[in-house]
């Protein structure tokens, strides 16, 4: 970095890039030597994983066959490059609201061109990087397996992810144009789970579609007709041709891909600026609560914590869209569910489970939020109030808003089946009891914002709570069905609860109460 | 600064031979003894041993040993009953950015069990004394600095403490705030409240101040009135200023 021109776009990318792997070095908790192995080795075996894949299909099997898996790669790159722009578009939305560093890079005289630039470089790289580890050690063992063209995937991604950033960046500061600053983020958040959310569900969509469509689907993403640009298929699966190695269309992918990006970043600059300028004044903005009208104070220890708590997530709709994009996850699961039981006729096998899991995600969030997520820890410990008080407070009001939106869907089962909607009230009860005390018990303590991203602090927690999840579940299938084997999952649910258990943990709240 | 009259009651806050380590010392046989109704600063360099101590003087932090009583109660015994007449305000306020200083003031007196129209009517005034009063439905995230500090600054007198501790009250205050949290400090003194705070800003002690500890490297190297401190290293017209740097220097030195 030092050789570089301080102020110039190489220089500005080389700092945004180290921060970038800094931020993934902290994700990691520090690269270390045995860390690295093992990162190198998970990337070996993906390689392996394919190869094993290559050599089981045979020389004459699907799998090596272009003709087969070139609709595949059309499909996925039809997929991926949404991703890709959504991707850019909320790290774009992210880099204008947590504005630190670009304050200090726009005070500074360096081009406003430059420092997008930058910008937007880092984020196309980090927005390639999760679909790279998949596709790029595709492209490997095919080229090792003598089929070169496949290295195509290489360009053709990184076209992908200028492509996006170029993309992405021009919508976010579209939303911060038209939404303002302020809401600009939140905007950027819905449109993306928008995004992920049809992702998820065009995926079994496609699962659950009749043979016949899937296959008129495949031949829609076979490669039309060389030089038929007309055909509005030769444009719209341009990056996937020239991921499967169409020089061509490879050359043009990488023409576009090049002007979007840098027209996006010399033509936007400015209006980057400007809108990180205008993020950083709304920040100074103080909404009203909207309680205008004077109202007497609450009595109560637990009425003024459960009031606090549902309180600092109403007010927060970037917490909300977190949560809701949480649920959002569960859909392909109630798909699935749909899907096995739909048939069977039996609503309450295919939605007690999926009301389990759900009770179960929303109780770890809200509990996480209430309990590692306070923003004063330090008041409630300086408070004349015991801990074990304060936390049954806290636990009831996470649990409250649970079963206030999961009880029209209990209670519409209940109308069809009243033992089903029985079975999903008891189980989700003691699935949304037991990951709240789980986060109880395994605090890890950070802002609220990083709501989603929790469990990447304490893998132990999320894999728990995860598991918590699926016993619950499991059991209130098996008690739908009316076996008594359903006292096995419940058994093994606090027995898993009770190897959990630790207090040693608990720092956010009255140590010596 | 007014001369201290000494209360007939047990004192305010007592420490004996507190000790705290982290990776190393940070609180190194501590004996202090602040009267009822007194504003006590509490100097020391940075790194001092200040903090620490208050914190665990507010229950926040577990001493490694010694005895910690807060007007007759041993706080490490009794920490429910000792933290009812305590509040603390460190020096980054304590508040939600969601909740407006109404609510926020309504949550600190629901933590410290206040009768709820009792507490109205103290926030209410509250707001009123620190130029709050029209700002008390907007959210605490877009208030400014010195804003905030006064918000956490009502937080802590909403339940009417015995004794306010306050760590860097005036740090990043504009003159006009200072001086209405020095006005206030200076009122609850006179209505009976004890107060210690730590401050770098040595003017504020020099003239709030009823007596001075200053402390260093976890002990306490002096104590007294401003005229007690000059006496004691010989300079009767030193500024506080001179009296802290002779008192802490030498030992820097032999750190």
């Amino acid at each position: 970095m030092n050789r570089l021109r301080p102020g110039s776009f190489a220089w500005l990318a080389a700092h945004d890039l180290r921060q970038s792997w800094r931020s993934f070095d902290a994700a990691l908790g520090g690269l270390t030597r045995v860390k690295a192995a093992l990162l190198v080795g998970a990337v070996l075996a993906v390689h392996a994983v394919l190869w094993w894949a290559l050599r089981l299909s045979g020389p004459d099997g699907d799998v090596t066959r272009d003709a087969w898996l070139s609709p595949y790669i059309a499909l996925g790159i039809v997929f991926v490059l949404p991703g890709i722009v959504v991707q850019a578009m909320t790290a774009a939305a992210r880099a204008l609201h947590s504005h630190g560093d670009l304050e200090l890079m726009f005070a500074s005289p360096v081009s406003a061109r430059a420092v997008l630039g930058a910008r937007a470089l880092s984020i196309a790289i980090s927005a390639i990087a999760w679909f790279a580890i998949l596709l790029f050690p595709l492209a490997d063992v095919n080229a090792l397996a003598g089929r070169l063209h496949w290295l195509a995937i290489y360009p053709a991604l990184v076209a992908c992810g200028l492509f996006g950033a170029g993309i992405g960046i021009g919508l976010a500061l579209a939303f911060v144009s038209a939404v303002g600053p302020r809401r600009a983020r939140l905007v950027s958040q819905i449109a993306a789970t928008i995004v992920g959310a049809s992702f998820v569900l065009a995926v079994q969509g496609y699962a659950m579609a009749p043979a016949g469509s899937r296959a008129s689907l495949m031949q829609a993403m076979q490669s039309p007709i060389d030089n038929q640009w007309l055909d509005w298929r030769g444009w719209l699966l341009l990056p996937a041709r020239a991921a499967t190695g169409e020089a061509q269309a490879l050359g043009l992918w990488m023409i576009v891909a090049i002007a979007v990006f840098a027209v996006a970043t010399f033509a936007l600059g400015k209006s980057f600026a400007s809108a990180a300028i205008s993020s950083a004044a709304a920040g100074a903005f103080t909404p009203a609560t909207g309680e205008r009208k004077e109202r007497a104070f609450r009595g109560s220890l637990g009425a003024t914590l459960r009031s606090k708590e549902r309180r600092l997530i109403l007010r927060d709709p970037w917490l909300i869209s977190q949560i809701v994009l949480q649920l959002i996850y569960m859909l392909p699961i109630s798909f699935i569910l749909w899907r096995n039981g739909g048939a069977t006729g039996a609503p309450g096998i295919v939605f007690t489970p999926l009301i389990v899991v759900v009770g179960a995600q929303l109780a770890g969030s809200l509990a996480w939020l209430a309990l590692s997520a306070e923003d004063a820890p330090d008041l409630l410990r300086a408070a004349p109030v015991s801990a074990a008080q304060i936390e049954r407070h806290k636990i009831q009001a996470i649990l409250a808003p649970v079963a206030l939106l999961l009880g029209a869907p209990i209670f519409a089962l209940a109308f069809v089946s009243p033992w089903s909607g029985l079975c999903a009230a008891l189980f989700t009860l003691g699935a949304g009891v037991s990951t709240a005390l789980l986060n109880l018990w395994r605090q890890s303590p950070s802002r609220r914002g990083l709501v989603l991203r929790r469990h990447s602090q304490s893998k132990f927690v999320g894999m728990i709570e995860h598991l918590l999840s699926i016993v619950w579940a499991v059991g209130a299938v098996i008690a739908v069905i009316g076996s008594w084997s359903a006292l096995v999952p419940v058994a093994l649910a606090c027995f898993i609860l009770w190897l959990s258990r630790s207090r040693s943990r608990r720092v956010s709240l009255p140590a010596n109460a | 600064m007014r001369e201290f009259e000494k209360d007939a009651g047990p004192p305010a806050l007592i420490l004996r031979d507190l000790r705290k380590s982290f990776a190393k010392i940070a609180v190194d046989g501590l004996n202090l003894t602040v009267r009822a109704g007194e504003l006590y600063a509490l100097l020391g360099p940075n790194g001092a041993g200040k903090t620490t101590t208050l914190r665990m003087v507010a229950g926040l932090l577990p001493p490694d040993s010694g005895e910690i009583a807060v007007f007759g109660l041993d706080a490490r015994r009794m920490p429910i009953d000792a933290k009812r007449i305590i509040a603390w305000l460190p020096d980054e306020p304590m508040l939600y950015d969601k909740l407006d200083p109404l609510e926020y003031l309504e949550f600190v007196a629901g933590l410290w069990g206040v009768e709820p129209r009792r507490a109205q009517a103290i926030a209410n005034e509250l707001l009123e004394t620190l130029g709050l009063w029209e700002h008390r439905r907007e959210r605490c995230e877009g208030f400014s600095r010195g804003m905030k500090q006064k918000v956490a600054l009502a937080g802590a007198l909403v339940h009417e403490p015995r004794l306010l501790m306050l760590d860097e009250p005036l740090t990043g205050l504009d003159a006009a705030v200072a001086r209405q949290v020095k006005d206030l400090l200076a009122a609850r003194v006179k209505q009976g409240a004890t107060i210690i705070l730590t401050t770098h800003i040595l003017e504020v002690a020099e003239r709030l101040a009823d007596r001075i500890g200053i402390i260093q490297r976890g002990r306490l190297i002096a104590e007294g009135t401003l005229a007690q401190l000059r006496s004691a290293g010989g300079a009767d017209h030193a500024s506080l200023e001179e009296i802290f740097l002779d008192l802490t220097a030498p030992n820097e030195r032999a750190a």
